[in-house]
């Protein structure tokens, strides 16, 4: 029974891996095993040769200082930190909110069998998770300083351990976010702010991780002292991969006796945990007067809520509405100095800069295309369209107005901070600004059309229009080509012209396809809507 | 109020509507039955101008759905069997959505939500996001969404199905009140005992042909409309 269940768990963690969610049915044999080599190569080959290369950096010189201890002490955090944050959305939806409660609790299957059923499927994902470190570290360490008997065992027994330390932060933790996302009630912008942060912090860590690790290596000794004088039970925790079976003991019995208590709770709580409604609080309706909205009003208004609804649409198709004001700003700081930098490297293209500015301003614009998958977004949803007294054509200006509306402020914004830093006439500043919203709105109205010659209607799943869509996909390699070319012909033969008769030709190249494709939407892409 | 011509419709070789003219009249109630596949959902898609056909010709008020279908459109209301509504919006939202593409002024549509609200006991769920709702629910948000522009013809697919047994009460009493006001409803159904007392005239359609129409009476006689469908799938 436990065999079948957890079949079954991991069959929905996978499941991507199985079905097609654009072509709605399962994937051929083929397609699965591609799906995983590929998953093990991210898994084995991406991170854990990322951790390999960490391991090594670390180990010959902490090991030689006789500070193996804190080498484990930070590889094994580390190990905690991957499986525990790797695996917390798994243990919420899996644990916490698992969707087939009911149907499981309906059946002759003991609660307990499906309790540990769901634990063991968190236990395996984050063993999973943390394997990729610590297995890479042990291997290093055991090659670099010898493999003794104790040093193996002790080693095991870590990641044993450490297996069970990820199970109790998962749980813990995966019931702290299904706590805080019953409260909220803007889930989709706190889910928005919470990816966008993790991933500043990714990068921010990323980059600072080899100044880290140098000055670990350069400073081992004294930090070495002050966790041993203020964290002892850290620094024993790191002496267990260098075999020390004092630490082993103590940190194996802390951890049995933590686990034998969550154990204890969830076998208590288990029942009213998966028979929760997991609804969020009620909101009371409470009449208030209303504004009325023209019928276009009303449609952008739509776009606007379906786009601010969904954290998946807003971080795949709107990233650039939080990165183009940044730009904008780091031009404010860094323009004057990347400005001089630029004009010293490409002095043999006289008026580059304000080019290469709009051009990168035209870069991020491109990674805006929420007007691509707005189409298929309809999804069943398309029979009010088409059943209201709406003109098509408005309903398709509707999702380009989002798409310039979300792009072109940012764009202004950005572009006045271009205009201000760069040393260059009124007329070209003018067009650092013009250009971009040209290339903006060309932008919108490029998007739109593929995305109405490309409809994926018949998705289960939002992300497969958003992300898997044909449409997306050209609009994303095809935009940054046209991006690039801006800068790109500049550099090769638009110097010629000088930098205010490029990007006026530029200009008047976007508005007229823009305003090409905004007839072809009106008429034929207006009458591919109506007839979808 | 309702007339469709000849109307055909393919779907690769599978003729699904075949030469079909039906007239719904200016205060009538008209059943649509057939088996599953017989070509009523198809039929009703085509007359809201959500489907587009392959031959004849359907005018609301006079006015052709082809030609001019924006203000075909303002005159009807259409309810599909399954309410797949905006999921990201909340019922009032939906409500003062469809208020706003039909241009109803604020204090009646508030008046008209409040109303019909109240009487399906949706009142308190309004502010709740669509994707909270039940199927139940939804269907009374689907009718609110449909009755709330006063449209002249309301065109239903399957109407009863997930609606409990008071509300189902309420949708077939506010069928016969808009009727009796001078509009119009064209609504497919499998409940043969709810066509037989609520319709004035019925259509039966089988593999795309209308084998019978006519007014209750005409359609079943002294049988009932059970044992004459059972009958016409007989044969």
């Amino acid at each position: 029974m436990l065999k079948v269940l957890l079949k079954k768990q991991l069959a929905d963690v996978f499941k991507s891996y199985f079905y097609d969610a654009k072509k709605n049915r399962m994937r051929s044999k083929g397609a699965i095993a591609g799906w995983f080599i590929f998953f093990f190569v991210i898994m084995v080959g991406m991170m854990g040769g990322m951790f390999t290369g960490v391991s090594i950096l670390l180990c010959g010189p902490l090991t030689e200082a006789g500070m193996g201890w804190m080498y484990f002490m930070i590889l094994g955090g580390l190990s905690i930190f991957m499986g525990a944050f790797g695996s917390v959305f798994n243990t919420y939806s899996g644990l916490y909110l698992a969707k087939d409660n009911d149907l499981l609790l309906s059946l002759p299957i003991p609660v307990r069998t499906i309790m540990t059923a769901r634990l063991l499927n968190v236990y395996l994902l984050g063993t999973m998770y943390l394997a990729t470190v610590l297995i890479p570290a042990l291997i290093v360490y055991w090659a670099v300083a010898g493999l003794t008997a104790s040093r193996l065992i002790c080693g095991i027994l870590l990641f044993v351990s450490v297996s069970f330390v990820v199970l109790l932060l998962s749980c813990v933790l995966g019931w702290v976010v299904a706590r805080i996302s019953l409260k909220l009630r803007n889930k989709s912008f706190v889910t928005v702010a919470a990816s966008l942060v993790f991933v500043g912090a990714y990068y921010f860590f990323y980059f600072k991780a080899a100044d880290v690790v140098r000055d670990i290596i350069a400073n081992a000794v004294v930090y070495g002292e002050k966790i041993k004088g203020a964290a002892y039970g850290v620094y024993m925790f790191g002496r267990i991969g260098e075999g020390d079976w004092l630490a082993t003991l103590i940190f194996v019995a802390v951890t049995g006796i933590l686990f034998a208590l969550v154990w204890y709770l969830m076998t208590r709580s288990f029942l009213n945990i998966a028979t929760a409604s997991g609804a969020i609080k009620k909101t009371r309706y409470v009449e208030k007067p209303v504004r009325e909205k023209s019928i276009f009003g009303a449609l952008l208004s739509k776009e606007i809520g379906r786009f601010t609804a969904s954290p998946n649409y807003m971080l795949n198709c709107g990233l650039s509405t939080i990165l183009i004001p940044g730009a904008g700003i780091l031009l404010l700081i860094k323009g004057r100095e990347i400005c001089e930098m630029l004009e010293s490297v490409l002095a043999s293209r006289p008026g580059a800069v304000p080019v290469l500015i709009a051009t990168i301003l035209c870069m991020l614009t491109s990674m805006n295309d929420m007007a691509a998958p707005s189409v298929s977004l309809e999804g069943k949803n398309l029979w009010i369209l088409q059943s209201l007294p709406v003109i098509p054509k408005m309903a398709l200006r509707a999702k380009a107005s989002l798409q310039m509306l979300l792009t072109g402020i940012p764009v202004i914004f950005a572009a006045i901070c271009a205009a201000v830093i760069l040393p260059v006439s009124p007329a070209l500043r003018a067009l650092v600004i013009v250009t971009p919203l040209a290339y903006t709105v060309f932008m919108a109205m490029y998007d739109l059309t593929i995305g109405v010659k490309m409809p994926l209607l018949t998705w289960t799943n939002e992300i497969a229009p958003i992300k898997q869509s044909g449409a997306v996909g050209i609009v994303i390699f095809t935009s940054w080509g046209f991006s690039i070319l801006l800068g790109g012909i500049y550099m090769l033969i638009g110097y010629k012209i000088g930098p205010a008769a490029y990007l006026v030709t530029w200009t008047v190249i976007y508005a007229a396809v823009a305003l090409f494709l905004l007839r072809w939407l009106d008429r034929k892409g207006s009458r591919i809507l109506a007839e979808l | 109020m309702l007339k469709i011509e000849h109307l055909t419709k393919t779907y690769g070789e599978k003729k699904a509507v075949d030469d079909l003219s039906l007239h719904i009249q200016k205060g009538e109630i008209f059943g649509f039955i057939g088996h599953n596949g017989a070509g009523k959902s198809t039929t009703l898609k085509s007359a809201v101008g959500i489907l587009k056909f392959d031959a004849g010709t359907i005018t609301i008020n006079g006015h052709s759905l082809l030609s001019d279908p924006v203000t075909c459109k303002q005159e009807l209301a259409y309810i599909p069997d399954n309410p797949d509504l905006y999921d990201f919006m909340s019922g009032i939202k939906y409500l003062n959505f469809i208020s706003d593409i039909f241009a109803i002024p604020s204090a009646e549509r508030q008046e008209r939500i409040r109303r019909y609200a109240d009487m399906f006991e949706l009142t308190a769920d309004l502010a709740q996001p669509i994707s909270a709702y039940s199927h139940g629910m939804k269907q009374k948000l689907a009718v609110i969404a449909a009755w709330i522009h006063s449209p002249k013809v309301i065109i239903m697919d399957e109407p009863f199905v997930g609606l409990d047994p008071k509300a189902s009460h309420l949708l077939k009493g506010m069928m016969r009140e808009h009727c009796d006001a001078g509009g119009a409803i064209f609504f497919s159904t499998h409940v043969l005992e709810v066509a037989e007392k609520l319709c004035d005239k019925v259509a039966i359609i089988k593999q795309g042909k209308l084998v019978k129409v006519g007014t209750m009476e005409e359609v079943k006689g002294d049988d009932s409309l059970e044992e004459v469908f059972l009958e016409l799938e007989a044969e």
